[in-house]
């Protein structure tokens, strides 16, 4: 005789949730799960199963049709059977580990196939875990828990290297870049430039006076003038291609790609106008302040294939020490190769 | 036991319970009776048609597997076990290149259709 069988009801799932730890852990994170199994019946029980139990189910009759919605939507878990008309579980577990997806897939083999080297061949082929068909729900649901987890867990990660990743290159008072990144990404715009044998221009910017600025009116108001800078001249830049980096105290490099000299020059004059045009609202009251900028740029073939990033900085600081020395609060342009000389 | 009963009364299950789950599993007992169906055409294949035996050894193989997991995700073990002899049997005797009348295919191909049969023994 045999026990009587243990059918999924909603009961029955609601009985399997209390059991595990989908609820004790609070509202369930965003899951997507898809379901692969070429067995209609099979796959309809099994997504009922898994909405009851809180995940968005999506479902795929063969291992190609998985593969299409995988490169449709992003699912952080992929349920599937092994043996399939057309594409295996397998194959499809293969697939899955050779894209190159943003967030890390989940996936469990769920399967009748149960000899020792089935599972091994199973976990081999990139499965994380393998389900033997006929166990109850509970323990389908308390993996499914576990892959939920792990995605979870990862997606964490991953946005917090990214978060970190994009701190390590941003001044945390301006929100500009910072050195590292102009160290990391000039070279690139260099060789970019090289290659296809477009302009490029930096501005070097030094806010006049600054220390007094700390001084007289204190660092609070010094802070707030140098995000004010940033915000102005980033104003006077195109958003997509521009970029500015505080490169040092009241120091900053403003990257122009796909730009001559004659443009760059009609920039430096636009942000050196936008500074002083308006006072700027500071907690010490408002503070009238100027900037001296140095212009250059590489735009002829030879400067493209001689001029080093460090030489192209050298060049826009000998035109901003020009800018210096002649009085401030101006702009002084010099191609690479002439400044430099 | 209340399942199998439940594709051996030999009625057609009504697919109206608003559980999803009970619909469901309504459905594949309905479906053990045409799978009923299609065994009794594999052992008239076996014993009848001229040709390479192994592609009905194949055709057995693969239809008693999709039997098997079936069985286990609606929890019906008897049905599981039977298949999965066929499926065993079938595919030793698809590799073996076996006759038609290979014993141990007949015997689970025999044992299966009396488990699905209605108003079973």
């Amino acid at each position: 005789m045999h026990p009587e069988p243990v059918i999924a009801t909603p009961g029955h799932v609601a009985a399997c949730l209390n059991d595990t730890v989908i609820q004790k852990s609070g509202p369930l994170w965003q899951c997507r799960v898809l379901v692969v199994d070429d067995d209609e019946l099979v796959r309809r029980q099994l997504e009922h199963l898994l909405r009851l139990a809180g995940y968005d189910v999506q479902a795929a009759g063969s291992g190609e049709e998985a593969l299409r919605i995988l490169g449709a939507m992003s699912c952080q878990i992929v349920l599937t059977d092994w043996q399939m008309a057309d594409m295996d579980g397998l194959t499809l577990c293969r697939n899955v580990r050779l894209k190159d997806d943003e967030g890390y897939v989940y996936v469990l083999m769920l399967t009748v196939r149960n000899t020792k080297r089935d599972i091994l061949v199973g976990l081999a082929a990139g499965a994380d875990d393998y389900i033997v068909k006929g166990v109850p729900s509970e323990e389908i649901l308390a993996r499914m828990e576990v892959g939920r987890r792990i995605t979870q867990l990862e997606s964490s990660l991953r946005a917090s290297n990214q978060e970190n990743g994009r701190l390590s290159v941003t001044d945390p008072l301006t929100g500009a870049h910072n050195r590292r990144y102009l160290m990391r990404n000039l070279p690139r715009e260099l060789e970019r430039a090289r290659r296809y044998d477009h302009p490029l221009a930096i501005l070097s910017c030094d806010i006049d006076r600054f220390k007094r600025v700390n001084d007289r009116f204190g660092h609070e108001a010094g802070d707030e003038t140098l995000q004010a800078f940033v915000i102005r001249s980033a104003s006077c830049l195109r958003e997509a291609t521009d970029w500015i980096v505080r490169s040092g105290g009241e120091e900053f490099v403003l990257v122009l790609p796909e730009t001559t000299l004659e443009g760059a020059n009609c920039v430096a004059k636009k942000v050196r106008q936008v500074l002083a045009a308006e006072p700027i609202g500071t907690s010490a009251g408002p503070l009238f302040v100027t900037v001296s900028i140095g212009v250059t740029a590489v735009e002829t073939a030879d400067e493209l294939a001689s001029v080093s990033v460090v030489e192209l900085l050298r060049a826009a600081d000998r035109c901003l020490y020009v800018s210096k020395n002649l009085g401030r609060d101006r702009v002084t342009a010099a191609s690479a190769s002439c400044a430099s000389a | 036991m209340k399942t199998p009963k439940s594709w051996q009364d030999g009625s057609q299950a009504p697919i109206t319970s608003e559980d999803p789950f009970e619909e469901l599993r309504d459905a594949f007992f309905a479906r053990l009776r045409s799978d009923r169906v299609r065994l009794t055409t594999f052992a008239a294949a076996l014993a009848h048609t001229e040709g390479d035996p192994a592609c009905t050894f194949e055709d057995i193989q693969l239809f008693a597997h999709r039997l098997r997991g079936g069985a286990a995700i609606f929890e019906t073990p008897e049905v599981g076990i039977a298949a999965n002899a066929l499926e065993q049997a079938a595919a030793a005797a698809s590799v073996a290149h076996a006759d038609r009348s290979d014993a141990s295919v007949w015997t689970a191909l025999e044992n299966l259709l009396e488990l699905l049969q209605p108003n079973g023994s």
